[in-house]
């Protein structure tokens, strides 16, 4: 006879054997061994949540001190591999399999572990695919996760760091699986219900708050003029050329001096309302003057960032915010608007290739995808014309009827020619090949595949790989732009400047911008203290970012 | 470099923490009066670099010459941070050290110091070493002569190492909220007594310790400026008006004043305590006070000005 009910009965078992450490669905920090101990089966399929932002750390250091003789062999399908534990339980033995996305600062150990076979790897995911899984082949039986506060009952609070959780909880608590949540504290009463307590079984009272890493703080302190020539050249010829008013940045100091420019040399060029109106990004606090200049209408965040709440709290006009009026993320819906509603994703990598393929791996490090190659690729699924998508689409189009001509979101690689320690942004081969080769990866870890690259950014000039019509032409443009590394000095100078008579290139001068305006004078906020004072005092960056 | 074309030399636009050495100087000098002695153009360089693989600079990262400061006629060093965090190497040291020689024959209003620097240059330690000993003991002599010696800090690098121990021989300091006047550096600090003594990367712990309010609420300098080189240039005209003469009572009134610190101050474990002991309303409130609230906190605070150094 078959069996319907088998996986609700062992959730049942789970449970029962769960209440045996708990007060009703609450649980103290120390019995957090026991209740993993006794919930957990060999082989379970775990999220451990956490990604590049905010961490399960209480339940991630209770998981590492299980006993491997009872909990052993997990297979962990978690966002990131960033807390020492994350990998702690890998040499232990109580996990054995590993699907993740992001790896950020283990990505050396990790590459080690992969390669003394200690991890058996699944895949290095992008956020949204591993999603996706959570829902096809990868479902937990058990997700850890983090919110601020929870009630007796188990509704949770997660705070403007609501991130992953509520996909994590969906795919788990719907089929199944078991919920486990850490909070900072139990409360009477959440300030608003994130996760229904009805999806949540268990509830640990962490011994600390849960740790949110400051990622997308960039101290404009530290903002070159090579990074401001380089943003004045994405304003001017292709944030103003294609009229991109929906869009996400990624991490680095290039697009944090974008950012910081639209006010001042933005306003010069009367780009205001034109452009960045839009936007999925986290709440970068370099976006404080843009938005306080009246730049931007809308932003819509995958995660908050530390020193961040009080700004967003007075700005619900401009974030999305809950009823008890703090900001509300989501990665996995803004992942999505990123894909679909955005017209252009823009952000630096380490290397790229002669194609245009480029990855931020290097020999010893796999520090994973996180969310730029969904942010960073053409999604075919699209159907909504807009100005900027259907530009660019037509520059793109050889050949074909042009009324079954589709549009392309511009995927722009906006690099320094030599990157830290004048390490060389092109090369002929990208490492990511030679590491996968070494640790025995199938699919080699490329970041953004060169079909998806639309436009690469230099100190150097601008290449419009939209506009090259072979591969001949595509690496000449590349190397155009490539300044004085090895692939640059390997340009065929004709080819180059004939590229450059046809706009492919284009250099700072052909755009009228003189190199040496490109000065820090031009940033609207020079400092950490000055994101303060733009934003009335309400912005509070962490202790590491302040000199004062 | 961009900044000389750019950035404008309006002394109230233009930022002293963001300025180059010598974009300071000419813009806190009576305009077109600055005269820099040993120039780039005279390429006197580090003998010592080329032996690390290291690159040069034609000034060896300090700018030293004389200017008109409201028509009177002053020396003036600028170190320029951006080069090797503003280190003194052996010709660093040597220019800085000459100018203050010539102070005893060419008789200036005042001698001026633009600090920004780490201390002393690893890779040349011994002449560095000299060069800072060298400086104390040609600041003394100037002093001696009746001729103030202003120290200004603001810049990236801060004051540190050796700069620390000068600045300490100097008439009179000015800071703004941005410099940072220590000798031991944040990191030095935490690699010997370990992050619990001193957490180097929580920079608001650094400020708070080694910072511009900080030195200036506990005497440590004389005017606490906003972050302009108008500003900067206001703090050394007045220091230059109510520099201290040079003589045993003014080194006694120190002696006492720095004892008196330490046995007031020494059991406090954070800048906050000394504050609160300094009768400093609110201390936490200090670090985030804009330049007019600091300044009304300090004129309430009797110990931030002395007749002692």
């Amino acid at each position: 006879m078959t069996q319907w009910r088998g996986e609700r009965e062992a959730r049942d078992a789970r449970i029962a054997a769960g209440r045996a450490h708990a007060d009703g669905k609450v649980v103290p920090a120390g019995s957090v061994v026991d209740l993993l101990e006794a919930v957990l089966r060999p082989g379970d399929r775990v999220c451990l949540e956490g990604d590049n932002q905010k961490q399960a750390d209480c339940l991630a250091r209770g998981l590492a001190a299980c006993d491997p003789g009872k909990v052993h062999d997990l297979h962990m399908v978690q966002s990131g591999i960033v807390l020492p534990e994350h990998l702690d339980v890998f040499e232990t033995g109580i996990a054995k399999r590993l699907d993740y996305s992001y790896s950020g600062p283990q990505g050396a150990r990790i590459a080690k572990m992969l390669y003394g076979g200690q991890i058996e790897l699944g895949a290095v995911h992008t956020y949204l695919e591993l999603f996706a899984r959570y829902f096809v082949d990868l479902t937990p039986h058990v997700a850890l996760i983090a919110g601020v506060s929870a009630d007796r009952d188990g509704n949770l609070y997660t705070g403007p760091n609501t991130e992953d959780t509520p996909t994590v909880v969906e795919a788990t608590a719907f089929k199944n699986g078991v919920v486990i949540a850490q909070v900072n504290q139990i409360v009477d009463q959440v300030p608003r219900v994130d996760i229904p307590g009805d999806r949540v079984d268990f509830v640990v009272e962490a011994d600390t708050p849960f740790y949110v890493e400051p990622l997308f703080t960039r101290d404009p302190a530290a903002m070159t003029e090579t990074q401001i020539l380089i943003a004045m050249m994405a304003i001017k010829g292709i944030y103003a050329e294609y009229g991109i008013r929906r869009l996400n940045h990624g991490i680095g100091f290039g697009t944090a001096a974008i950012e910081l420019l639209l006010p001042t040399y933005g306003e010069k060029l009367g780009l205001k309302g034109q452009i960045c109106t839009h936007w999925a990004l986290n709440p970068h606090p370099t976006l404080i003057p843009a938005i306080e200049s009246g730049w931007v209408q809308q932003v819509h965040c995958f995660g908050s960032e530390v020193g961040m709440d009080r700004y967003i709290r007075a700005r619900p006009d401009i974030f999305f915010t809950g009823a008890d009026g703090s900001l509300r993320s989501n990665r996995a819906f803004c992942q999505t608007a990123g894909l679909y509603a955005c017209d252009m994703f823009i952000g630096a990598t380490l290397q790229i290739d002669l194609m245009g393929h480029s990855s931020t791996i290097t020999q010893s490090r796999v520090a994973g995808f996180g969310g730029a190659p969904n942010m960073g690729s053409d999604p075919h699924g699209r159907r909504h014309p807009s100005d900027a998508w259907m530009k660019a689409g037509r520059e793109g189009q050889v050949v074909g009827d042009p009324a079954l001509m589709r549009g392309r979101k511009l995927v722009v690689q906006l690099v320094e020619t030599f990157g830290e320690k004048l390490v060389p942004t092109f090369v002929e081969k990208l490492d990511a090949l030679e590491l996968a080769k070494k640790i025995g990866l199938e699919l080699a870890p490329v970041m953004i595949y060169a079909d998806d690259v639309t436009h690469i950014v230099t100190e150097e000039g601008i290449a419009n790989l939209l506009l090259c019509r072979d591969a001949d032409e595509r690496e000449q443009a590349i190397r155009g732009v490539a300044g004085y590394t090895d692939v640059g000095r390997g340009r065929d100078r004709a080819k180059v400047e004939e590229l450059r008579a046809r706009g492919v290139i284009r250099r700072p001068e052909d755009l009228g911008i003189e190199p040496l305006d490109a000065d820090r004078a031009l940033l609207a906020a020079k400092s950490i203290k000055d994101l303060v004072h733009w934003s009335g005092g309400l912005y509070e960056p962490p202790a590491k970012f302040r000199n004062w | 470099m961009a900044g000389a074309h750019a950035a404008s030399t309006d002394p109230d636009a233009l930022s002293w923490y963001e300025a180059t050495a010598r974009q300071r100087v000419v813009a806190l000098a009576d305009p077109g009066s600055f005269r820099e002695f040993l120039p780039p153009t005279e390429r006197r360089m580090s003998p010592h670099l080329p032996l690390f693989d290291l690159p040069r600079a034609f000034d060896d990262g300090i700018v030293v010459g004389r200017a008109k400061l409201d028509g009177k006629t002053v020396l003036v060093a600028a170190q320029e941070g951006r080069f090797m965090g503003g280190a003194f190497g052996e010709i660093h040291g040597a220019k800085l050290v000459g100018l203050l020689r010539a102070a005893l024959t060419l008789k200036p209003a005042a001698a001026l110091i633009l600090f920004d620097t780490g201390g002393v240059r690893l890779q040349e330690a011994n002449a560095g070493e000299t060069a800072i000993a060298e400086t104390m003991r040609a600041i003394v002599d100037v002093r001696a002569a009746g001729i103030p010696v202003i120290g200004l800090i603001g810049g990236r690098a801060g004051c540190y190492g050796g700069g620390g121990l000068i600045a300490g021989t100097c008439s009179r300091l000015a800071v703004s909220e941005g410099g940072r006047i220590s000798v031991s550096g944040p990191e030095v600090i935490e690699t010997n007594k370990g992050a619990e003594e001193f957490d180097s990367r929580d920079r608001a712990l650094v400020w708070r310790t080694m910072g511009g309010k900080h030195r200036r609420l506990i005497g440590g300098a004389d005017a606490f400026c906003a972050d302009s080189v108008s500003a900067f240039r206001e703090a050394a005209l007045d220091l230059i008006g109510r520099a201290p003469a040079f003589d045993l009572a003014t080194l006694e009134a120190e002696q006492a004043r720095l004892e008196s610190r330490l046995a007031r101050f020494g059991d406090c474990r954070d800048a906050t305590d000394v504050w609160a002991r300094l009768g400093v309303n609110d201390p936490d409130a200090v670090p985030a006070m804009d330049t007019r609230a600091f300044d009304e906190t300090v004129a309430r605070v009797r110990e931030a000005d002395h007749d002692a150094r």
